[in-house]
């Protein structure tokens, strides 16, 4: 462990964590804006041009706020509760390849911030940890409707997970590795969209559930829980938890893009690029589908993903399997 | 040194988390700790060069199966603990299993530590080990009887749960 591999790391880190910052303002103008024109409004357009510092004016707004503790918190995991799915996103995000290798100073440097051989599973066990910042926050506030917020989340993220690992282990089984790196490496010639495209369909879903989106967002189900989870988060620590969700986002795409989507390739452009373009894409069609379905009810929502999602994620696992074992490939 | 010093400290958290696992009152702070204690586990089993295991302990103890723990304690709401036993006889209790426990891993020492040769030849690893392809090859070949044992036994478990949910009358 040489110095020279330190700053690298640093360096890496500083990126990723800065990118998301940056990012995330980005991105909630754009859900407000594309928002604003498909229901035939005009969306933030006061504050800078096209109100791109509308965001930046409500997060400073949150910062100046007042934090509230409500009496009969639990002091302690209520200020713990909202750092939780923050981390557990950045951590996530570390294994994510964002480009190819690249020469700095003579160094051979890959745009990840790190390349661990069971990335797939590392990926699969933070977000698992999310939940805990859902389902904490919920008990923490000692109030009736972040508590119902917080199970039902936890129910719904618990649900959504298998289906969602057992879909990516299709993709597994073809490429015989979990490292993200040599996935995308093994997509030059064809995106895995095409042979594993139910897998795709099944892992979308699963990631639009784990990240509270619509239509899968009862956790924060306005007309019959006041806000969920982060009623009683105020300041702060309420911007944390709406950091954490759009950060996620960011998770559940850069995931989908490496294993489905071919990564950071494509022709003509720098891979940098490519990944900002195809991540762009995505999130827009997180704020499509939000545009355009209405959420679902609590007992719709778990028969959808244990009695649809699950089976179909087995059957496509059995049926990969087998065509991998008959092909002979590994 | 690396090592090392990543050994001390997961171990000394490890410790620390599992002494208040114990200690605390709340039941959900217990949990918590003992989420703590999992993931300082998991730790030791990167630095024991068993990366799935670590993830596998993260994804599936601390990620799915203490979320469960969480849920079932927040929806009794339980409020502090009963005693079962009277402090005294908890203590007795206390005690005697803990000579017990210590006085095992005081033998195990003794009479392994040093048998099976220095720590250097300890580490010599064939190759591929504890990674996900070797113990995927291990479960299916040696380990296959008891595995699906397991299975089979998980799926009784789920079964019985349903059964017992379902029934009208108890």
């Amino acid at each position: 462990m040489d110095i020279a591999f330190l700053i690298e790391s640093a360096v890496k880190v500083l990126i990723v964590f800065g990118f998301v910052l940056i990012g995330v303002p980005l991105i909630v103008w754009m859900e407000r804006k594309v928002i604003g024109h498909m229901q035939d409004r005009i969306g933030p357009q006061r504050v800078g041009p096209f109100g791109l510092l509308q965001t930046i004016a409500d997060g400073i707004k949150l910062f100046f706020k007042e934090d509230l503790i409500p009496a009969q918190a639990d002091r302690a995991v209520f200020i713990l509760a909202p750092a939780l799915p923050v981390i557990t996103a950045f951590l996530a995000l570390s294994v994510i390849p964002f480009g190819d290798t690249v020469e700095v100073f003579g160094r051979q440097v890959p745009l990840q911030v790190t390349d661990v051989n069971i990335a797939v599973l590392w990926i699969l066990a933070t977000t698992s940890m999310g939940v805990y910042g859902i389902v904490l926050g919920g008990w923490a506030s000692n109030s009736k409707y972040p508590l119902l917020g917080g199970l039902r989340s936890s129910a719904q993220m618990i649900s959504y997970e298998l289906a969602q690992g057992i879909s990516l282990v299709s993709v597994i089984l073809m490429t015989g590795t979990l490292s993200l790196a040599s996935i995308v490496k093994q997509q030059q010639t064809l995106w895995f969209i095409v042979p594993q495209f139910f897998a795709f369909v099944i892992y979308i879903l699963c990631g639009i559930a784990e990240t509270n989106r619509a239509p899968f967002d009862l956790a924060e189900a306005e007309t019959e829980l006041v806000a969920g989870f982060h009623t009683e988060f105020s300041s702060m620590k309420f911007a944390l938890y709406f950091l954490a969700e759009y950060a996620n986002m960011m998770v559940v795409s850069g995931i989908a893009i490496s294993v489905f989507f071919g990564g950071w390739q494509g022709p003509f452009l720098p891979p940098v690029v490519w990944f900002l373009i195809k991540l762009s894409l995505f999130l827009f069609f997180y704020v499509w589908l939000r545009a355009t379905f209405p959420r679902l009810r609590y007992d719709q929502l778990m028969a959808f993903g244990w009695k649809v999602l699950l089976p179909a994620s087995l059957l496509n696992l059995t049926v990969t399997a087998v065509v991998v074992a008959l092909s002979g490939a590994r | 040194m690396t090592e090392a010093v990543l050994f001390a400290l997961f171990s000394v958290s490890a410790i620390v988390f599992a002494f208040n696992v114990v200690f605390r009152k709340n039941p959900v702070h217990c949990a918590l700790f003992l989420v703590c204690v999992l993931l300082s586990l998991s730790g030791m089993f990167i630095l024991l060069n068993a990366a799935f295991i670590a993830a596998i302990q993260i994804l599936i103890y601390a990620g799915a199966i203490m979320v469960l723990f969480l849920f079932v304690v927040m929806l009794l709401n339980v409020k502090g603990e009963t005693p079962l036993l009277t402090p005294g006889a908890a203590k007795g209790f206390g005690f005697f299993f803990a000579v017990i426990a210590f006085a095992e891993l005081l033998w195990t020492v003794l009479t392994r530590g040093g048998a099976e040769g220095t720590p250097e030849q300890a580490v010599a690893l064939p190759p591929g080990f504890g990674s996900p392809a070797e113990i995927g090859r291990v479960l299916y070949t040696t380990w296959l009887f008891p595995f699906e044992v397991t299975s089979i036994l998980l799926l009784v478990a789920v079964i019985g749960a349903v059964v017992l949910a379902k029934r009208k009358f108890l």
